[in-house]
């Protein structure tokens, strides 16, 4: 643990204080760093799209795939099949899928083929700034669904059936039964998928690599903090100690959101 | 709960260890090549293996015949992120002895100080090399040279004739000046409604090196690519994006995604070199049925060239060995015998001159490479020995910003200059 998680986290906080470069060892400078990144456009282009990431993708990622374990929690004939079908893509390597949604986006692709043949004409999904966002947003959505639906099936077999049966006799409708009866019960995991998904989305790095390429977008409109980081710090010029206070920043933004989430699940019980 | 004392003691040994040896530099080896060749050394290729395995192994084994008492142990390293385990190995202290390097990555190790300065150790060799291909691993604001120069490549523009012909162009006489280029690109655009575009990249620190414009000062401390020519190039690639005459993709494109756009008749002009027409006649047949060939299109009359190169590490223990490997490989002999498998050219003076390089056997091939060979002889490297990843990106950048009409060209270019120069700046 020292080797692998303590030992790195320390240097890169060291290194965040110093003007290290790759090649060169560098010296203390002091939060210059961090004074940059300030004054970084780049920095704040991040920071705005990392942010809007947790908010596009948290949300989906909580709720979507509760609706999904209801849907295939029910034991008819064939459901197994809809249960791997839906875990498919978190088996799946991200930089295929990542590829193959690029190839499906694509200007000549078969999404915008079909939005031709209908009428709607072609669509910049990998062209235009947002919506090469949303189109990452749902690539991170549409592969994260089978994992979180895992999580809420086990959490689901723990709600007793008297409590649907209590709220059936009493006149209660499905969606009553489940604002009432199901959310209530599965809060506890709703959380956990919260503060999961938000940890993930603000470090979301694959996806928007690989659909918007290595410069994060046209003008680097779509790069976010995590890919800021490799690309400031990573290759022969790489600035390691600029690198480091933006994963500084990463690492601070990232244990903040995690500390939001648990508080608010406290507020809730008390 | 209280933590045995052993082990925070491990625990700070561990820490304290690997940061002490970061700032060691330990130098390691000698400039003076003279001495007997014999040892072992490590040789480090560039995505060679797949294709090249039997003529690497072949000049490792004549080397070792030539030389008794010598051991090259081969390495290949993947496309990409090779420049990534580069840095690493030179971070690390693990640089291979011998290393395949392009100019811009000779830079950043000759300035750290893990590059054998070949002015010092192996001057006898320079009147091998063709003058141009010696200089390309020079580094402005140093002295000496960096790499001995491997295989040059350079390559002709493709086009496709049916997507002129249908626009109404005369697929016989594709454009030849840049004028022609920007007039031909909108006709092409405008009669296929857009469907068509001619370019699919967005103009590149060697795009404007070729328009004319003077990318540094003579110094190479400063770059200058913001000036009325530069200004000029950005403006008329604005008319072509807007005109869909440049791909709407183009701000997000990368090499490879360029060539598949043309392979899927996407766009009607792509650069390429000898080695892509076999590409076209097995991946697109129709294309290659169709496939148009012309120069590259310059104002300056010399094309561009890509050159590779072959490093010696300066910390290598086996400073003689290194150094009479790395010239092994890159010498007239080595670099014509690999020219012949793949369509590249040597940097070795004269071979130019070699029948391979100028008869004719009527292929398409012949032709291309033929063509390139002669255009080699004036060919300029564009792309500034400093021009760094990071400030690749900061251009592409500023140029996206500009063709999205976010920033007038000039704007766009001022601003791609200051952080190119706060960026030279911090490489010291």
């Amino acid at each position: 643990m020292a080797v692998f998680i303590l030992y790195p986290f320390v240097s890169t906080v060291i290194n965040s204080f110093t003007d290290r470069r790759t090649l060169i060892p560098g010296e203390f400078v002091g939060l210059a760093n961090f004074r940059e990144l300030l004054h970084d456009e780049m920095f704040w282009t991040g920071l705005r799209n990392s942010t809007l990431y947790v908010l596009g993708v948290v949300p989906a990622l909580v709720l979507l795939p509760l609706l999904l374990a209801l849907l295939v929690q029910k034991n008819i004939p064939g459901i197994t099949f809809f249960r791997s079908a839906f875990y498919t893509p978190v088996v799946a390597s991200i930089v295929v899928v990542g590829l193959i949604w690029v190839w499906l986006l694509d200007e000549r692709g078969l999404v915008n083929s079909l939005l031709e043949a209908i009428g709607i004409g072609k669509v910049g999904f990998l062209s235009d700034q947002w919506l090469l966002l949303l189109s990452a947003m749902a690539v991170t959505v549409w592969k994260g669904l089978g994992y979180y639906m895992i999580i809420y099936l086990a959490a689901l077999a723990n709600v007793p059936r008297e409590l649907h049966e209590a709220a059936s006799v009493d006149g209660a409708g499905a969606v009553r039964r489940f604002l009432t009866v199901t959310v209530p019960a599965v809060r506890s995991t709703m959380v956990l998928v919260a503060a999961l998904s938000s940890v993930a989305a603000f470090k979301v790095f694959s996806e928007v690599y690989l659909m918007a390429g290595p410069d994060g977008g046209p003008a680097g409109e779509d790069t976010t903090l995590v890919m800021l980081v490799q690309r400031t710090g990573t290759g022969l010029t790489g600035r390691v100690g600029y690198a480091s206070a933006l994963s500084v920043v990463v690492f601070v933004v990232t244990v903040a959101l995690m500390l939001l989430v648990l508080r608010a699940d406290r507020k809730e019980d008390a | 709960m209280s933590i045995p004392r052993r082990a925070l003691v491990t625990a700070a040994v561990a820490l304290v260890l690997p940061l002490s040896a970061c700032g060691s530099g330990d130098s390691g080896g000698s400039t003076d090549a003279s001495g007997k060749v014999e040892g072992d050394i490590t040789f480090q290729t560039w995505n060679l293996r797949a294709n090249f395995k039997a003529y690497f192994e072949g000049v490792i084994v004549d080397f070792e015949k030539k030389y008794p008492g010598t051991h090259v142990k081969w390495i290949d390293q993947p496309a990409e992120g090779y420049a990534d385990k580069i840095s690493a190995d030179a971070a690390g202290g693990t640089l291979p002895d011998v290393v395949n390097v392009s100019p811009d990555l000779v830079a950043p190790l000759a300035k750290a100080g893990l590059a054998l300065d070949l002015d010092k150790s192996a001057a006898q060799y320079e009147k091998e090399y063709l003058a141009g291909a010696w200089a390309s691993h020079r580094i402005p604001g140093m002295t000496g040279t960096y790499a001995f120069p491997w295989y040059l490549n350079t390559g002709p523009l493709f086009y496709n004739k049916s997507l002129f012909k249908e626009a109404g162009l005369d697929a016989a006489q594709p454009p030849t000046t840049y004028d022609e280029l920007f007039s031909e690109a909108l006709q092409l655009a405008k009669k296929s409604d857009g469907k068509v575009a001619t370019l699919a990249n967005v103009p590149t620190v060697e795009d404007f090196g070729r328009y004319g414009v003077e990318l540094m000062n003579k110094a190479g401390t400063a770059f200058s690519f913001n000036d009325a020519k530069g200004i000029e190039l950005l403006t008329k690639y604005k008319e072509l994006y807007d005109a869909k005459a440049l791909d709407a993709q183009a701000l997000t494109a990368t090499p490879e995604s360029s060539g598949r756009k043309f392979l899927t008749g996407a766009v009607a002009m792509n650069p390429g070199s000898a080695l892509d027409l076999g590409n076209f006649k097995k991946q697109a047949p129709n294309l290659y049925r169709n496939i148009g060939i012309t120069d590259q299109i310059t104002s300056t009359g010399k094309v561009n060239m890509y050159v590779m190169g072959v490093m010696v590490n300066s910390r290598t223990k086996q400073t003689p060995a290194a150094v009479a490997f790395a010239h092994y490989v890159t010498d007239a002999r080595n670099q014509m015998s690999f020219a012949k498998k793949v369509a590249i050219f040597p940097s070795t003076a004269g071979s130019l001159g070699d029948p391979y390089f100028t008869q004719e056997d009527g292929t398409d091939e012949t032709r291309v490479r033929i063509a390139a060979a002669k255009s080699l002889k004036n060919a300029v490297n564009y792309t500034p020995v400093l021009f760094s990843e990071q400030m690749k990106t900061a251009l592409r950048n500023e140029v996206a910003k500009a063709l999205q009409g976010k920033e007038s060209p000039k704007t766009a270019l001022d601003n791609a200059v200051k952080t190119c120069d706060t960026l030279l700046r911090q490489q010291g």
